[in-house]
């Protein structure tokens, strides 16, 4: 067929010319071009205030987690591949993945190791936006940024999920013991506890339903929940005007008149809706406050995406993922820890079973089900409770917010010193022990 | 629909309206659908009660059997068990023998203690009657109703029958 020449045939509009993006934009036209017409850059902004890349305001946080999920998504597809889940057979095919495939102990352990990682990136991101007060509007109109703090509360919750299933996947001991203290957490809740622990194990022991439901969240279900909920998470940042230090770089008093531009044929891809400070094109397009987001922005995500990959990839290579005995209903490890990040949960279902008189509430209830969700439902609803100014928005420490933040933090000390005593200083039969201590020699059988 | 405080105002908005409450309806009913599909209808759970073997090879003492998460306990012809489900999350209790066999009277009856239970999960503790008296374990450890089986007489426990810890089983 003969196609029509080449002048005469309509542009797709918008649709950048190369494959990839220029790194080196040689006009500011070519870098708005390689952001708004390209596919892998089109969630960015065109301009980037400076403001939002510095590196000691967000820490990028919320970056490195993201590199995380990608890390734990490219592991986690040959794992798929190896990973058998079958009671009979999970155990041997993990351990299959760690002594016999090639490779495969490094790709779990990077597996693992980003998995780790990621809940404490993901927390150390939500301590980093609360202690800016990242969730609050700042001058924009129309912006919900406290939506985000739910949503990303809610990430929180699926990555921890996310954790859980996951360590039950290889059927060892401390699969085996989890669940059994998970599933029992959740059965202790009032009314509907015994229904949803059945649903959770599909059936009322730990069986092949159990594991085949764990994996299924592990796999299908929640990754699909996080990546919905990653992809509103970033769209509600553009549209609630990027990050809140953007709102005071932008903000009306630092405006500067800008010379009317020779050829300003681009703007920010993303506006905010009615008027937020975003879209003030005497600050945001300003040239001492803004930058193109290419190469300047990409050039940061790269080197946090790339650094964190290399970080977890190396240390992979030389730290092997533990695999404890194979599941056995026979005997719970003495003493049974729980990972890092729940052991502070274990610590309060240990100690907040209550007495009065001769009624008695279980800590399961109290410590596994009353706290996290009263803790839960504090961070939900704290933007709402907040009642600083809108100038405490987007800044470390600032003094209008200083009770609230040293009250946050206390909290976060507690959860660290349960979570401290929890790895060093509990022994056999849950006993307390100085690190230093030696434990007693205890039959590991009976 | 009808109840709504903004009547319809016309045939069309009506029949939009009823069309997506329709839609709402048809979703929310096949997503429960698909939930209750994941409510098992069949146990193949092991069956509660259990032959253990015959009464005559349990030695005098304690005894524990692993796969039931149970201690049966001997005193001549005369058998008990307590379950080894720690009641705050489940985790097996061990044993632990005490140095010196006690009296006690439970529930009326005088009962020989020859262990005291520990959690490993969470520290809770019982004595060797299953009261709880340490550590986050809201009640004490099940007592579990035994039996001896009409056909070959071996003992029968009945995992799903809590007994009061006065109960005895006699053998002759």
């Amino acid at each position: 067929m003969a196609s029509p020449p080449e002048t005469a045939r309509p542009q797709a509009p918008g649709v950048h010319p190369r494959p990839f993006w220029s790194v080196a934009p040689a006009s500011d036209r070519q870098a708005g071009d390689a952001v708004v017409s390209n596919f892998a850059l089109h969630w960015f902004p065109a301009k980037a205030l400076k403001d939002s890349l510095a590196w000691r305001y967000s820490l990028w946080l919320g970056t490195i987690s993201a590199a995380l999920l990608l890390l734990l998504t490219l592991s986690g597809l040959p794992l798929l591949f190896l990973h058998v889940p079958s009671v009979e057979r999970a155990y041997g095919s993990v351990k299959d993945i760690e002594y016999v495939v090639t490779f495969g102990y490094w790709i779990r352990s990077v597996h693992r190791f980003a998995a780790h990682f990621m809940v404490a990136a993901v927390f150390l991101h939500l301590a980093r936006v609360f202690l800016t007060g990242a969730y609050k509007n700042g001058s924009g109109g129309n912006q919900h940024r406290e939506w985000n703090w739910v949503i990303g509360v809610g990430m929180l919750l699926v990555t921890l999920f996310l954790s859980f299933t996951g360590y039950l996947l290889p059927w060892d001991q401390l699969a085996y013991w989890a669940v059994t203290v998970g599933t029992n957490i959740a059965s202790a809740v009032p009314v509907v506890g015994a229904r949803i622990r059945e649903l959770l194990l599909g059936g009322r022991t730990i069986d092949q339903p159990t594991l085949i439901r764990f994996y299924a969240l592990h796999v299908v279900v929640l990754p699909g929940a996080l990546a919905a909920l990653f992809a509103y998470h970033m769209w509600r940042i553009r549209k609630d005007g990027g990050l809140a230090s953007a709102d005071r770089a932008s903000a009306p008093t630092a405006s500067v008149e800008v010379p009317a531009g020779a050829s300003k044929t681009y703007t920010l891809l993303g506006i905010a809706r009615g008027t937020g400070p975003t879209i003030r094109a005497s600050s945001v397009e300003a040239r001492d406050t803004t930058v193109n987001s290419v190469p300047d922005l990409t050039r940061r995500a790269a080197i946090v995406v790339l650094g964190t990959v290399a970080f977890v990839a190396i240390l992979s290579v030389f730290v092997h993922s533990p695999l404890e005995e194979p599941a056995s209903a026979l005997v719970t490890p003495n003493p049974a820890k729980a990972p890092w990040y729940f052991l502070w949960l274990q610590e309060i279902v240990t100690d907040t079973t209550i007495r009065i008189g001769s009624f008695t509430v279980n800590g399961a209830f109290v410590g596994g089900v009353l706290l996290p969700g009263l803790l839960v439902a504090l961070m939900v609803a704290w933007p709402w409770l907040d009642r600083s100014p809108a100038a405490a928005a987007g800044r470390w420490f600032p003094r209008t917010r200083r009770t609230q933040n040293l009250v946050f933090l206390l909290l976060v000390l507690l959860v660290l010193a349960l979570t401290f005593v929890g790895t060093f200083c509990r022994g056999p039969y849950w006993r307390l022990y100085w690190p230093w201590q030696a434990w007693p020699d205890l039959p590991t059988r009976i | 629909m009808s109840d709504k405080p903004d009547k319809p105002k016309d045939r069309r908005e009506f029949l939009v309206r009823a069309g997506i409450g329709a839609g709402l309806v048809a979703l929310g009913t096949q997503a429960l659908a698909s939930l209750r599909s994941l409510v098992p209808n069949v146990s193949y759970d092991s069956p509660t009660t259990v032959k253990l073997g015959p009464p005559g090879e349990f030695p005098d003492g304690m005894k524990f059997l692993p796969d039931q998460r149970l201690f049966v306990f001997r005193e001549g012809t005369v058998f008990h068990a307590i379950s080894a489900v720690c009641t705050h999350l489940g985790c097996t209790v061990r044993a632990e023998a005490l140095s010196q066999v006690e009296t006690r009277t439970v529930e009326g009856s005088p009962l020989k203690v020859t262990h005291r239970f520990l959690c490993p999960c969470h520290g809770s503790r019982y004595t060797g009657d299953g009261e709880n008296v340490a550590g986050p374990a809201p009640r004490p450890l099940a007592w579990y109703h035994l039996s001896v089986a009409a056909d070959d007489g071996q003992l029968v426990v009945d995992l799903a029958r809590p007994v009061p810890r006065s109960f005895r089983l006699a053998v002759a």
